[in-house]
């Protein structure tokens, strides 16, 4: 193991999520590298800071009371009322327990996949707003670009090594959309790829990894404060495109791009 | 199970965790009258889908409520206060010290860590709360919120950057050192 290695598995190492075997190859390390030692006393300490048990917000005593006062209130409603159901239960017949049970899993199967298409969105909007940080950082000064060119032979190169997978650099020039460099950026736990285009004044921030879902082309908008983002899965890349340039033009954009 | 059947184990298993539900909604509030409304709440909520519970550990699945009840807690609210909309943003906090490893942590006083903490956007403060001071698991963590492990550890690595930075001084450079470059 490298430090590099070695710093990506040192917080779960410490946080006891790591398996065994790569416990040991974490230890060995330590044991070998002085700077490694460093960083695992860094984040001790600030462990050890967080676990005060003075910045523990402890609950009043009356506070205590009056939940378990609140508590034993519902429990007795709840008996109240859960007598008179019982009842009724009974005395209705127990062949209504089918259409109830039945009524009960479609609930249920409606509600699982409302529950897996609402995770499967926040995790999109989610994406959408580190997304969004991103283009806002990058118009900060000299936080555009790392590397500056109009050139695709240039800007490609300079991710390899940087990335773990080699992203696409159209040549979009003839089309009005001009090439200004790349950087690396960091998104939905990834490092991932970010281009910059231009037109007119307008800066276009296509970020892009590499697509391990299906591919399904159409392009999704999303709106926020202002600025347009736009997403699709492609083939082997999965692309988001943030501007603040109107919709229509960026929709162009991104039709030249996935044409590519 | 009878109602005092049900009253007797959700004392016994989920109320020995309030002061784990207020101390994670008053993390989330940063406010002790705002953590007491939402501890009742949650409480309330949790006696009412006690049936639900399987029995599985008692104190992330009350957490879950907690925080779920915060969060809707703070959105009804946010429109009164004025909350900054993209709090995922991390800015780095010091421009003077750019990599945590550098400076070591300094700032042990109780309470600075209680400003860098509160002051530490809310995704990245639950996640933190969840796992320092609550001993949650990642998985824990992660259902807790309802985000894949991945981000969970994305999280809590970059809130303890951050923290980090926020907490941490460079070593200071004596003028005489620096004129000894030159």
């Amino acid at each position: 193991m490298n430090c590099d290695d070695s710093r990506i598995y040192l917080p779960a190492y410490l946080d006891e999520e790591l398996g065994v075997g790569e416990s040991l190859r974490v230890q060995k390390h330590l044991s070998e590298c002085e700077d490694c030692r460093r960083a695992q006393d860094q984040q001790l300490s600030l462990r050890s800071a967080l676990r005060d048990p003075g910045l523990y917000a402890y609950p009043t005593g009356d506070f205590s009371k009056r939940i378990e006062a609140a508590v034993r209130r519902a429990a007795q409603e709840e008996a109240r009322s859960q007598g008179s159901s019982w009842f009724e239960w009974f005395r209705i017949g127990s062949f209504r327990w089918v259409p109830a049970m039945a009524a009960l899993v479609i609930v249920t199967t409606i509600g699982v996949f409302l529950a897996m298409h609402s995770m499967r969105s926040t995790h999109e909007q989610l994406i959408a707003s580190a997304v969004l940080a991103g283009h806002i950082r990058s118009l900060q000064p000299g936080h555009l670009i790392d590397v500056p060119s109009s050139d695709r032979h240039t800007v490609k190169p300079w991710f390899q090594g940087k990335l773990d997978f080699s992203p696409p650099v159209p040549d979009l020039s003839e089309l009005g959309w001009n090439l200004v460099g790349g950087r690396l950026d960091y998104v939905d736990g990834r490092p991932v790829a970010a281009l910059v285009y231009q037109r007119r004044m307008h800066n276009i921030n296509v970020f892009l990894w590499p697509n391990h879902a299906s591919a399904e082309n159409a392009i999704r908008e999303e709106d926020a404060q202002g600025y347009q983002i736009l997403h699709w899965n492609g083939m082997e890349t999965t692309y988001w495109v943030v501007s603040d340039l109107n919709n229509a033009e960026l929709v162009e954009f991104a039709r030249a791009l996935r044409g590519h | 199970m009878t109602s005092q059947e049900k009253l007797q184990r959700f004392e016994e298993e989920i109320s020995p965790h309030l002061k784990s539900a207020y101390n994670l909604a008053r993390w989330l509030t940063r406010s002790h009258e705002d953590a007491e409304d939402i501890v009742q709440e949650a409480f309330l909520r949790a006696f009412s889908a006690f049936e639900s519970f399987r029995g599985e550990d008692a104190k992330p699945w009350l957490l879950t409520i907690v925080r779920n009840t915060s969060m809707t807690w703070l959105k009804r609210n946010r429109n009164a206060r004025t909350t900054i909309a993209f709090e995922e943003a991390l800015e780095d906090p010091i421009e003077r010290s750019p990599d945590p490893e550098e400076g070591l942590l300094i700032s042990c006083d109780r309470q600075q860590v209680r400003q860098a903490l509160e002051q530490l956007p809310l995704d990245f403060r639950e996640a933190v709360i969840l796992r320092e001071m609550e001993g949650l698991s990642y998985k824990e963590i992660a259902a807790t919120i309802g985000v894949p492990i991945g981000t969970v550890m994305s999280r809590l690595s970059r809130g303890r950057d951050w923290l980090r930075r926020i907490l941490s001084t460079p070593q200071p450079v004596k003028p005489e050192e620096g004129a000894g470059l030159r």
